[in-house]
């Protein structure tokens, strides 16, 4: 129940963060504002994605981080020459299952 | 503002029509479902196994409609995290949510109030990246009708599917190989998200030291490490930018 809430609470304050200048459409935020938000997106989303990548189920081990670290490579490489999603993505998951299989 | 080349004639005779343009939508919102599916089963599963009730975690994607948010909040209620880390961790993540509202609200001047404070609900990433993709058009994907309608159009695709697909995963978890390495879907899910908007070098700045410093604080406490590399990556950025005027 308590776990509802806790959800509700960050569901709450999401919707009231992409509503802010949508609903009020010709609202902006303050140019200092608007100035940090712009690195929120990489800033947040880098802070969530480099850990899981390095230390894969919470710490550093050569079978783990290996095929991590050569999967992201290879979703950037393909994404930069194709800017297709499902192409990075895919071909970023493949080697890792065949750096995995190497591996062990 | 947002006319198109059509002759004056036609949009005289009789409105666009909507239903391709709502066609339109929900296809070019396939391949951006495919390219989540991965991460949505092993969200569902991650919520299954997260300690919390399976259908309460499953609730978050209703309730948060966005992947981040929700594996930041499923993980660290799992853990037993405080509470007031855990609802600040998963706004934090959320945040760049303004940015998406001021930015696409410059496209829905033409929309009724309705249709804003609706629209607002599905505004996750990959909802702003085909919305924005389509309105920075020569032709601004339209008048604000047709523009709402291919909105609403991608928007309820994704949603659909990341309700059924995060779904699956919860009623999947367990039998999900562990070969698959699915687990490593997220963290790659979220670097394809980053990736297009290292359009600068501070935005490059921000994300580099926002990964590095978070990867460096992993061992304080739970949810604690996300925080500090968020902050410390934002600062950076707006370092690098005003340092560069």
């Amino acid at each position: 129940m308590g776990e509802l809430l806790v959800l509700a609470a960050i569901g709450v304050g999401t919707y009231l963060m992409r509503a802010a200048f949508l609903a009020t459409a010709g609202a902006r935020p303050p140019a200092a504002v608007a100035r940090l938000l712009q690195y929120v997106g990489p800033a947040v989303l880098a802070a969530i994605a480099l850990p899981a990548l390095v230390a894969p189920h919470g710490r550093i081990a050569l079978e783990a981080t290996v095929p991590a670290l050569l999967a992201a490579l290879v979703a950037g490489v393909v994404w930069r020459f194709t800017r297709s999603l499902p192409l990075a993505l895919f071909g970023g998951l493949v080697v890792a299952w065949g750096v995995t299989w190497l591996l062990t | 503002m947002h006319t198109g080349p059509e002759p004056p004639r036609a949009a005289a005779l009789a409105p666009a029509p909507l239903r391709p343009v709502v066609l339109r939508a929900a296809a070019d919102a396939v391949p951006v479902v495919a390219a989540y599916v991965p991460f949505a089963l092993t969200l569902g599963a991650a919520m299954a196994g997260s300690g919390v009730p399976p259908l309460v975690a499953w609730t978050s994607s209703p309730l948060l409609f966005g992947g981040a948010a929700q594996l930041v909040a499923v993980q660290l209620l799992g853990g037993g995290a405080n509470v007031v880390l855990i609802v600040l961790s998963a706004l934090v993540v959320n945040s760049r949510m303004l940015l998406y509202s001021a930015s696409l609200a410059q496209h829905a001047t033409g929309w009724s109030r309705r249709s804003r404070w609706a629209g607002a609900y599905l505004l996750a990433d990959p909802v702003y990246a085909l919305a924005l993709g389509r309105f920075t058009k020569p032709d601004g994907g339209g008048d604000a009708r047709l523009r709402l309608a291919y909105y609403l159009g991608a928007g309820l695709t994704l949603w659909t599917a990341w309700m059924a697909i995060t779904g699956a995963g919860v009623l999947l978890a367990g039998v999900l190989p562990a070969g698959l390495s699915l687990d490593l879907a997220a963290p790659l899910t979220f670097l394809l998200l980053v990736l297009p908007m290292l359009t600068s070098r501070p935005a490059w700045a921000a994300a580099a030291t926002g990964g590095a410093v978070a990867v460096a604080a992993s061992g304080l406490p739970l949810g604690l490490g996300l925080l500090v590399g968020a902050g410390a990556g934002i600062a950076a950025g707006a370092l690098v930018g005003r340092r560069r005027g």
